[in-house]
């Protein structure tokens, strides 16, 4: 029997698992597993920032483990997203972009588990971080600078008449595509990296299932099969990983940037 | 059919990270005091390569 003949009834089903559905109430009104596991992930930052907010304040050294790597955690935002990109403004972005920083780290960290979804991966969540995002820097630059003044700011100053108006509408579109760039990313790599996983633990399964049946020497070799995708599917789950802190840092950072650009005019 | 566009697509990123793995390399090796500049200039442009090759991949599973 080859194993590999259900394989694409079951991903089917994989993917088909992965569409939004109510956990509580129905689509219009209600929960997806999406924003159910959102929840508890914005649950969990809330408790272990209260928490760290409250122990720090006991002592003026920081001690123990927890303080001091949510110290690490909090200063790495602080320095290498802030700091390092808007330089003398950045106490004055540094809670937006922590804020999108640690909420997507949470969902990440917490869509990992086996058996959670990840908060970003469903489009809504993703496209509201990068409107928040996209309103915010647009409100920085207005505020800056003026409706007008901001409108002018996107092409270069120092074009020749003609040039000038051609770079404006260019740089308008790469304005606009911004938001949605944003969401597209944060989105598929959730996704896609979910699906992978799903798909080598399907495949671990398949190649046992024959020796579960009944036993004999082809059956054997089958299951041997199985543990090379069990250690893939562990590498992938390391990657997974990554990928989760990573793509936290790219929206915050990117967001940063974003900033930036309209800050520097 | 979308598996093997899914593949031709991705033909596209792997180019994409392994140019900007090249220059990042080079240029550690050639300054390593701005290593850390760098790591952020990198992992900002491998992000946006990468995206494109998810988006084929998500398309091949929708479509």
């Amino acid at each position: 029997m080859n194993p590999l003949a259900s394989l694409s009834k079951e991903m089917e089903e994989l993917v088909d698992s992965f569409m939004a559905k109510a956990v509580v109430g129905n689509t219009t009104v209600g929960l997806t597993q999406y924003i159910f596991f959102m929840l508890v992930a914005i649950a969990i930052l809330l408790i272990v920032m209260f928490t760290f907010k409250k122990k720090q304040s006991q002592s003026l050294v920081p001690q123990g483990f927890f303080v001091n790597g949510m110290e690490f955690l909090v200063e790495f935002a602080r320095d290498d997203l802030c700091v390092s990109l808007l330089g003398k403004n950045w106490k004055k972005h540094f809670p937006f972009v922590s804020a999108v920083f640690f909420f997507i780290l949470f969902n990440n960290i917490v869509g990992i588990i086996p058996g959670c979804h990840p908060g970003t991966g469903t489009m809504g969540v993703t496209a509201a971080l990068a409107i928040c995002s996209f309103v915010y820097y647009v409100a920085v630059g207005i505020k800056r600078m003026g409706v007008l003044g901001y409108l002018k700011s996107m092409a270069p100053a120092g074009l020749p008449g003609p040039m000038a108006g051609m770079v404006w509408v260019i740089e308008l579109f790469s304005n606009l595509l911004r938001p949605i760039t944003l969401a597209i990313r944060l989105f598929c790599n959730m996704f896609a990296g979910h699906i992978v996983m799903g798909t080598f633990a399907i495949l671990a399964t398949l190649f046992v299932e024959p020796l579960l049946q009944g036993f004999s020497a082809v059956a054997l070799g089958q299951a041997a099969c199985s543990i090379f995708w069990i250690l893939l599917l562990i590498i992938i789950y390391l990657v997974e990983i990554l990928v989760a802190v990573i793509q936290a840092y790219v929206f915050a950072l990117l967001s940063a940037v974003y900033i930036q650009l309209v800050e520097d005019e | 059919m979308g598996v093997i566009g899914y593949g031709l697509g991705v033909i596209g990123a792997g180019f994409g990270i392994g140019l900007a793995a090249y220059g990042a390399t080079t240029a550690m090796a050639r300054q390593p005091e701005v290593q850390g500049r760098l790591f952020t200039v990198f992992i900002l442009g491998s992000a946006f390569v990468e995206a494109l090759a998810l988006i084929g991949f998500v398309v091949t599973l929708i479509s």
